[in-house]
This record gives structure tokens, sequence and C-alpha cells, in this order.
């Protein structure tokens, strides 16, 4: 039993691990979600913005590995703008975010009955990273002459009026990697002074934190935990709400690995040197 | 030919280099333009850095079938995933290349909905497993570091999740400052000292002391 426990299979590990996606994902675990300042920052941005109709630039630079953590809180945010007719232009620095980008807003548009050209647009993935942002800032036309359906960006109702960064009322940026750090702050925010936000990964989360105190960035959504946070506020009940629930047993497994591995090396590892 | 492959690549990077940066600090519309101009060049060369890239991927991929290296069949489907999915993005679903590309219908997006995005969700959803395997074998507090890292970790872990709040209503805020501040603090050390060091790199490659990105070590 001493050996077992100080040596546990990996294969035994995953099961738990499995058995903790799986059962709170099928029982339906609810759990209360606490708001942090973080995220009702960038909802009390969106309803700000609502209130004078204005007009926000949502970067989607992450990819199917990203995926579930990242798309739902594009869902939700859209969900949120369309609801409160705030106007949405997307881009992406990534390639791989085109066909999620736009599956959300098809899904999101469809649901508020938000129309194409009038209340959004998508304009598809540009390369350059920092040299498309500082186009982007003082000639958007310039930087996208077409969205990703090929209509012209100065005949589009909604972004014939944008000439550069500094017109929208805020850009959020939902990321996968060093978009929001490595371009959107230092090329863009810095230079046309934008409100910015983010949705981001977990793994990312803790980086981010000292943009976040110098006011560069006025709210962040971290992770799974952070895309639940947003559709509490907004009172939709989405993937990130239901993926809570194995998320936070999934946690308790790995701690109480860790106890369990700490204690088994504290009794009997050391004269071993340790469990391998 | 020294010229060419040395001398002008130093003369082209001094002088965009220098450019770049005293264009950061000129406001005038005249400066600015020309930070435009540098800006829409930089995506055009960027475009072409695709180009090579691609070019690069295929002759190291095709080296491992030509040799039969160990596991050259995933090599080999390198270059099917390629060729398909090049076909299907020109193809767009009948209207050709020069049209905007068809989303939501087509092969092009077949492929990306039930290929791609399946498969690279499984391999970023392994992780998890792996995470919680390592956890238990390496997260040991053998030190008192290593016993304040565990600690933290596990009111993170906890703290950030909802059922933490349940187990004890301090735990979110408890987590929120350790990231708040010791973790802020960390942060912006690190930071500092990578910017620090981007700049004296930066200022390496645009002065010609560091070379290697020419190619061919030192001459």
């Amino acid at each position: 039993m001493k050996e077992f426990l100080l040596t546990i299979d990996r294969r035994i590990i995953f099961i738990f691990v499995a058995l903790g996606v799986i059962i709170p994902s099928l029982a339906t675990v609810r759990l209360p979600i606490p708001i942090t300042e973080d995220v009702k920052a960038i909802y009390d941005t969106i309803e700000e913005v609502s209130a004078k109709n204005g007009t926000i630039l949502i970067s989607f630079d992450y990819g199917p590995g990203s995926m579930p953590e990242v798309q739902p809180m594009a869902l939700a945010v859209l969900r949120h703008c369309f609801r409160k007719n705030v106007k949405v232009i997307g881009m992406s620095h990534w390639p791989t975010a085109v066909g999620l980008a736009q599956e959300a807003f098809d899904i999101a548009s469809k649901e508020f009955g938000a129309q194409y050209g009038e209340d959004y647009t998508y304009l598809g993935y540009k390369p350059g990273g920092g040299s498309l942002v500082i186009n982007m800032g003082r000639n958007f036309h310039d930087a996208f002459q077409k969205d990703l359906q090929g209509s012209n960006t100065t005949e589009l109702p909604i972004t014939k009026n944008i000439n550069g960064l500094a017109n929208f009322d805020y850009v959020i940026c939902l990321a996968a990697g060093n978009t929001p750090d490595g371009i959107w702050i230092p090329f863009g925010q810095e230079r046309y002074k934008f409100k910015f936000g983010l949705g981001c990964t977990a793994v990312m989360a803790p980086d981010q934190y000292p943009y976040l105190q110098s006011g560069q960035m006025n709210g962040m959504m971290g992770g799974l935990a952070g895309a639940a946070e947003y559709e509490t506020l907004i009172e939709t009940s989405g993937k990130a709400i239901a993926g809570m629930g194995a998320q936070s047993f999934v946690h308790l497994i790995i701690i109480a690995f860790i106890i369990l591995g700490n204690v088994m090396y504290f009794l009997y590892g050391r004269q071993k040197g340790g469990a391998q | 030919m020294l010229f060419l492959r040395r001398t002008l690549p130093l003369i082209i990077a001094f002088v965009v280099g220098m450019i770049g940066i005293l264009v950061f600090y000129i406001p005038h519309s005249g400066a600015q333009s020309l930070e435009q101009e540098l800006a829409t060049w930089d995506r055009i060369v960027a475009a072409f850095a695709l180009v090579l890239g691609i070019y690069s991927l295929m002759r190291l991929h095709w080296s491992r079938v030509r040799r039969q290296q160990a596991a050259w069949g995933y090599s080999f489907l390198v270059f099917v995933g390629f060729v398909i999915t090049t076909l299907f993005a020109i193809y767009n679903d009948g209207i050709g290349p020069f049209e905007p590309q068809v989303l939501n219908s087509g092969p092009f997006d077949w492929m990306y909905k039930y290929v791609q995005v399946p498969a690279d969700a499984t391999m970023f959803s392994i992780l998890a497993f792996f995470i919680a395997s390592a956890a238990y074998r390496t997260f040991r507090a053998r030190t008192p570091e290593a016993a304040i890292l565990l600690i933290s970790a596990i009111i993170v872990m906890i703290g950030r999740v909802p059922i933490g709040a349940s187990i004890y209503q301090g735990l979110p805020e408890i987590a929120q400052w350790m990231m708040d501040v010791p973790n802020l603090a960390a942060k912006r050390g690190i930071l500092l000292g990578v910017s620090l060091g981007i700049v004296a790199t930066s200022l390496r490659i645009i002065f010609g002391v560091e070379r290697s990105y020419l190619g061919g070590g030192e001459e």
C-alpha cells in the first residue's frame, strides 16, 4: 500500500481527472459564481458604450486549442453588445481564429437579430501584428479595405465613420498568446489612448496584472472562470457556467493528489529520495 | 558578394532601425506618415516571411520523408494536410480563389470545423491529465521556497474557481490579493528585465554588433 501511494500509476490519476470532468458535467453541478472587479469593469464599460450608442472593436486572437476557454467569452461579450445595441467590429491577428469568430458572430447575431453591416462586421485575419495596429491607428480604411465578406469598409454603415483606433469606444482583445501585451498595448493603447479590455486563457492571466494596475487595461476575464463571471453578469447560462462544476472538481482532485504526494513524501519518500 | 551578404543588410538594419526609433518620438505629420509607410512595408515583408516559413517547413519534412527517419509517416501527413487544405482554399466552394473565402459551407470550412478544431482542442485538453499527473509527482515541499510556492498554488487554484468561495468565503479574496500584490510585483520585475534585454538586443542589431541574423556564423 505504501509503495502504491508513493508511486501511483498515472493512469489511475487520469481516471480520477476524467471522472472529475464527466460526473459534474452530467450532473449539471451549479455553484454560486462570485464576480471579480476585473470582469465587472469590462461589463460596466460596455454598458457605458451602450449609453452613447458606441462602437467597439473585438480582436479574436486565439485558436481551436484555446477555444473551450475563450470562445465562451466571445459569445458572452457579443450577446451583451447585441442586447444593448452596441455596434461590434471584429478582426483577428491569428488566422486560426477566423472560423471561430465568424461562428460566434453568427450565433449571437441570430439570437438578437443584429444586422450585418449595420450592427456588426467581421474583418477577418491580416498579418503584421504591431504594424497592422499602427496602420489601423491612423488609417483604419487603409489597413482593412474590405471585410471578410468582401464589402468595402468605406461604404459599410458600421465602418465608414471609423477613421482610426481612437474612434472606437472600447477595444477588447480575446487572446491565447502575446497579442495583448506584445501588440495591442505597445502599438495601440499607448499611442491612441483607447479603453482596452482583455479576455485571455487562465495561464496568461497572471502576466497581465502589471497592465491592469497601470490602467493600460481596464478589465480582464481570465480563463473559463472569467467567462463564467461574464455569463453570470449578463444572466445567460452558457458553456462557461456549465464548465465551472467540472473545473472546480478537477482542481480539487489535483490538490488532493498534491497533498497526498507530499504526505507520502514526508512520511516515507525522503528516505528513498521521493516518489518518482 | 560580401557587400550583398553582409554590408547591405547591416546598412538596411541600421537605417530602418534608426528611423523606426526616431519617428516614435517625432510628432510631426511627416514623421507619422513615414511611420505608416514603414508599417505597411513591414506587413508586406511579413507576408513574404510566411512564404519562407512554408518553404522551410516543407523542406524539413521532405528531408524526413526522403531519409525515412523515425515517424516519417507524420511528415508525409504534413504534405497531405497542406495540399488538401490549399486545394480546398483555392476551390473555395466552387467560386475560386479570387472571391472572399466562403464560410459555413464547402470542404475548406468542413476541414476547419471537423478536423482542425477537434484535433487542436483534443491536444490542448489532454494537458489537464498530464498536469494532474505531473503535479502529483513533482510538486514537493522539499525546501521552504518550494513550500511557499506549493501553498500559494493551492490557494490560487482553489480560490479562482467557484467551489473556493463555497469552502471558505475569504478564499477568493486571498487568491485575488496574491495575484494583485506578490504576483504583480514579480511579474513587473520580470517584465522590466525582459524589456531592458529587448532594448539592448535591438540596439546591438541596429548598430551591427549582433549579426547572427545574417546567418553563417562569425566571419
